[in-house]
């Protein structure tokens, strides 16, 4: 058996498959729309930007203050303050209920204290059973607690702190959480298209009887093969600048770096993840199998790549799984290019990963596809 | 055309784990001929016309088709046959010339070449008519000329057809028939497989396999000849008869009927040469009600194989 390089019916595949592509269109729009459509729902419903909080508030000062720090609260786009509770009981039921995920207790003569400087304290009860919120919300509850102190009265110097420790954010200063998932996003939805596209593609033929007829012709595997991927790559590509698009002009991240690069970058991750299709489609012997092979390698992919969870975090078998996920690289190289305006020299690694792992999945699955029946 | 064989297996053999589908298979076909090649459901047709066109790697054994090597030469094997697998296998959501245009490419026919060859196979067909009907909508005797069509485009000079007929209209049968007979005049050798015996009946030469066993190949009269289809000293004969079944039961008793088989109102008796066609006659009338006809006949391709069947279930 000849698992040599033969282009052969190359032309004769591409001929076929564009016909197929084009004539079932309810695919093709699936394919083009799809993308666009989960962009926008995944992309708000990962939004982490802490807002509107349900807040609750115990008031049992009533000085000009406390209306000040209620005022301040409302005004924020944080909080909601949706109840007032007569006591601290209420308060805490209020959060046990889930009604509230905040609560604000501003104590008795909190306004004197304030008068008097003598530090007035204002108790914040978060929700701590939703990490998600929790963590923001005190974090903006201080903000504010800070912002109204500076604007109450003259600086106190109150301790002079010997390490004065001030973070300031490079690269997302407003902390947007679409920035950090919206990147991401273009690189897990092209993974998701193009590898089930893929993947059903030779088995498709295979269960339909037509891929004996086929190999009973000269085309030769990687015509066969090349033939197949192309299309697919063409559709991965417009879906490619579509979902670009819509980051840029609906979520309103703008693109720190080259888009030239990016785009690439971009093709150079297609040929990962129609090889990963591919390499799917060369070892299923039926369609059902190719959907649960297809299912078994995007979940990891999602989970291991970094598009979630920080990959720092995990432990470290998962992360050299994750190693050999070609999305984690793309992940790096896009928010890279995206976020922080990164270029060849701080992707290099990334880039050269990713094109080894693509090259090997193309080429094994080329292998691994038997021309003839055992 | 040359002398040596078309298609050529010696030994050919494929075993699936523990279970051989094909054992030691050896025959010759010659150039020109339609083999008609026999068997019932899962005796290895398929698998045979497989390790043939190369798309099933023999487990051991050899074959050459059109004198190449099917599993060292398989491209140059590849380029100079047509196979028509046993069910329709070509793009249903492509039109059919489309589906010729794809496999005018396939095989690199440049462009002036594959519009001649689309525009023979498809006059040769009769299929011009639906040239931008998908294929998906063509009947199944139309399906069968496409099929046929995409088959012959590359002028192959080994064509293998499983099943061509099955699932197909009387009249579509016929006339893939006829079309099979224009090509092997003009020297194509056919390799079919088929369930019909009438069929079978105008190959050039048969070929039967049973449980992945090869039991005779040749010419029909040749398979006539063999000993276990006809006994030296017997004669064949057949008695159209108005009550069948007690018919058959009185033949069965008579000692001198050596085999005696149904087709429809025909009993088919092997006889001794020695008793005289009349005695067959009386002894047969009283449990037949009537004899409507009574002739010597040669052995039909069914006898032959019924009685090649029943010597290797005998032996």
């Amino acid at each position: 058996m000849r698992a040599s390089f033969d282009l052969t019916g190359f032309g004769a595949v591409l001929y076929k498959e564009f016909v197929h592509i084009t004539r079932d269109r309810t695919t093709l729009f699936l394919a083009l729309a799809l993308p666009i459509v989960e962009l926008i729902i995944f992309g708000y419903a990962v939004n982490l930007r802490v807002e509107h909080v349900a807040a609750a508030y115990l008031n049992e000062d009533r000085g000009a203050v406390s209306y000040r720090v209620l005022d301040a609260l409302r005004a924020s786009n944080q909080f909601d303050l949706v109840r007032e509770a007569a006591s601290r009981a209420e308060l805490r039921r209020l959060i046990i209920g889930n009604h509230v995920k905040v609560a604000f207790d501003i104590p008795p003569h909190f306004s004197a204290d304030v008068a008097n400087r003598r530090g007035a304290a204002l108790q914040v009860l978060v929700d701590g059973s939703d990490s998600n919120v929790a963590q923001p919300a005190y974090t903006a509850a201080l903000a504010i607690g800070g912002a109204l102190s500076a604007e109450l009265g003259p600086p106190v110097t109150v301790v002079p702190s010997l390490v004065d420790v001030r973070a300031r954010m490079l690269f997302n200063p407003s902390l947007r959480s679409a920035n950090f998932f919206v990147p991401g996003l273009v690189g897990v939805i092209m993974q998701l298209i193009t590898v089930f596209l893929m993947a059903l593609s030779i088995v498709g033929e295979r269960e339909a009887g037509t891929l004996d007829q086929l190999l009973v012709t000269p085309i030769g595997v990687t015509g066969l093969m090349l033939g197949k991927v192309l299309p697919y790559a063409a559709i991965g590509v417009v879906d490619f600048f579509a979902v670009l698009a819509a980051m840029v002009w609906i979520f309103g991240v703008p693109i720190a770096g080259s888009v030239g690069l990016l785009v690439v970058l971009a093709a150079d991750f297609l040929i990962a993840a129609l090889g990963l299709g591919l390499l799917i489609s060369s070892v299923a012997r039926n369609q059902v199998q190719a959907l649960l092979m297809t299912f078994a390698a995007t979940l990891p992919s999602i989970l291991l790549s970094g598009f979630v969870f920080e990959r720092d975090l995990m432990p470290a078998v998962l992360q050299w799984l994750g190693y050999a996920i070609p999305l984690t690289y793309f992940l790096e190289i896009v928010r890279g290019i995206v976020l922080r305006g990164a270029g060849l020299p701080e992707l290099w690694p990334s880039i050269t990963a990713m094109t080894i792992l693509g090259l090997f999945l193309l080429t094994s699955s080329s292998m691994l596809f038997s021309r003839r029946s055992p | 055309m040359s002398d040596a064989p078309a298609i050529c297996a010696r030994g050919l053999t494929k075993r699936y784990g523990q279970r051989e589908v094909v054992r030691n298979l050896t025959l010759e076909i010659a150039a020109g001929s339609i083999f008609g090649f026999l068997g019932p459901n899962g005796s290895g047709k398929s698998t045979t016309i497989k390790m043939l066109c190369g798309l099933v790697a023999p487990t051991a054994g050899r074959a050459m088709v059109n004198g190449f090597d099917v599993v060292r030469e398989d491209r140059e094997v590849r380029r100079s046959i047509g196979y028509m697998s046993q069910s329709f296998s070509l793009y249903n959501d492509l039109t059919v010339a489309e589906n010729l245009t794809f496999y005018g490419r396939a095989y690199s026919l440049g462009a002036s070449r594959r519009r001649a060859r689309s525009d023979a196979v498809m006059t040769l067909t009769g299929i011009r008519r639906y040239a931008g009907e998908l294929a998906g909508n063509l009947s199944g005797g139309w399906k069968q000329r496409l099929a046929l069509a995409c088959a012959l485009l590359h002028e192959p000079s080994v064509v293998f057809l499983d099943e061509p007929t099955a699932g197909i209209d009387p009249v579509a049968r016929r006339d893939l028939w006829d079309l099979l007979f224009s090509l092997a005049s003009r020297g194509m050798t056919l390799f079919v497989t088929t369930h019909y015996m009438d069929e079978a009946e105008r190959c050039t030469a048969l070929g039967y396999i049973d449980e992945g066993e090869l039991v005779a190949w040749g010419t029909l009269t040749a398979l006539r000849q063999l000993p276990g289809v006809t006994q030296p000293g017997t004669v064949r004969y057949r008695v159209t008869v108005e009550n069948i079944m007690p018919a058959f039961a009185a033949a069965q008793r008579l000692g001198y009927v050596r085999d005696v088989t149904i087709f429809g109102r025909d009993l088919h008796c092997v006889v001794d040469e020695a008793v005289p066609p009349d005695r067959l006659h009386n002894d047969l009338a009283i449990a037949a009600g009537s004899i409507e006809a009574l002739d010597r006949i040669e052995p039909s391709i069914e006898d032959v194989f019924v009685a090649l069947t029943r010597a290797r279930s005998a032996a």
